[in-house]
């Protein structure tokens, strides 16, 4: 029987490293995930999502229960990449040259055979991380959370330490860029 | 009531995403289906999401567990100061489930602490030590003695005579010898 996140939280807070082990296996895409949509970069994204599991493994004893693992880890996560962010602002050609390589890898793997929707595609997929990078932190944070995992808006105030009326302008606001940014290719 | 395009665009977001009260749900739902632009807007919101849903996917499953957690790994055991692996360790140890090991052996040193005295000479725990005032049980020149040494210059002896008789017997010495120290 699978064990529950609060379950192995315990197990790790009695200091069993396997149960952490079975967190990171749990989290990790979706964690790695949320810090890509933040900073746009893989490398990075790898690096920040590993400290913040190292992170959350260092405080573990200090999770109580009183929100869900998850929401405590994106926490986490998302405050890492926010200060990541602003500490390591990159210039719009290093972002275009580390958006190309991040897509020319994937080429191939994931559009369709025809070539013209591969084309439309890829388009869409770099204009995409684009718009996204045009966003501040705090709006990517909020549609990515809510893309990925499907938040719900209250879970995304938790995670962001704002209210669920901040996140649902935060949210509109995004969209409304990303819309203006991506109209044609949509 | 009427619902215009500028209030459902603006709420369209939050519909999309189940965030709305039934009633504003159905207002927002019978509008779209009956609105050209605004089903094309939602449409578009819709793309959005499940295209940035799906660039995101695609990076992550290419990301193996195995090496994501090396790197984890090597942070949580990288080579830290004493200090910090110390606090760590302790981090883990003394939790409430790992103290039960903790009363017995606070009990056996006390123990040993206190009977170090019996086997190594000259041994002295608690107030023997140091300058302080201190008494010592001695069998010099088979007299039961007591020392207090006060400080290093000042030392007071007081003989004990327990069995005045066998000991005047035995030793032939005066009780009242004079003390050597």
């Amino acid at each position: 029987m699978e064990l529950s996140d609060w379950e192995l939280v315990q197990r790790c807070q009695e200091g069993d490293a396997a149960a952490f082990q079975g967190l990171v296996a749990r989290y990790y895409r979706k964690v790695f995930m949320v810090v890509l949509g933040i900073l746009n970069h893989r490398e990075d994204a790898m690096e920040v999502a590993q400290e913040a599991f190292f992170r959350a493994y260092r405080n573990i004893k200090g999770f109580k229960g009183g929100s869900a693992f998850y929401t405590w880890l994106y926490r986490i996560a998302v405050n890492l990449s926010i200060d990541f962010q602003r500490r390591q602002k990159r210039t719009p050609t290093e972002f275009r040259e580390t958006m190309d390589e991040l897509i020319d890898k994937r080429e191939g793997a994931e559009f369709a055979k025809d070539p013209y929707v591969d084309f439309q595609g890829k388009e869409l997929e770099q204009r995409l991380f684009a718009a996204i990078n045009e966003l501040t932190p705090d709006h990517k944070a909020v549609i990515v959370m809510r893309a990925i995992e499907g938040l719900s808006y209250k879970d995304i105030g938790r995670i962001l330490g704002c209210s669920e009326g901040t996140v649902m302008s935060r949210l509109h606001y995004a969209r409304k860029k990303l819309q203006e940014k991506l109209g044609p290719y949509l | 009531m009427k619902t215009d395009c500028k209030t459902v665009k603006n709420s369209l977001g939050a519909w999309l995403d189940g965030e709305l009260s039934a009633s504003e749900t159905e207002r927002i739902r019978m509008h779209v289906e009956g609105c050209p632009s605004c089903s094309g807007e939602k449409e578009q919101w819709e793309r959005l999401q499940v295209s940035l849903r799906g660039v995101l996917e695609g990076e992550a499953s290419g990301v193996a567990f195995e090496p994501f957690w090396d790197g984890v790994s090597r942070r949580i055991f990288a080579e830290r100061p004493w200090y910090a692996r110390l606090w760590d360790w302790a981090g883990l140890a003394f939790v409430p489930q790992r103290l039960a090991w903790a009363i017995p052996l606070v009990i056996v040193a006390l123990l040993a602490m206190f009977s170090l005295d019996q086997f190594f000479a000259g041994w002295h725990w608690g107030s023997n030590r140091g300058n302080g005032s201190a008494v010592d049980s001695i069998d010099g020149h088979g007299f039961n003695v007591a020392v207090f040494r006060e400080s290093k210059t000042k030392t007071t002896v007081i003989w004990l005579f327990e069995n005045q008789e066998d000991e005047d017997e035995s030793s032939g010495e005066p009780a009242s010898a004079e003390s050597s120290f």
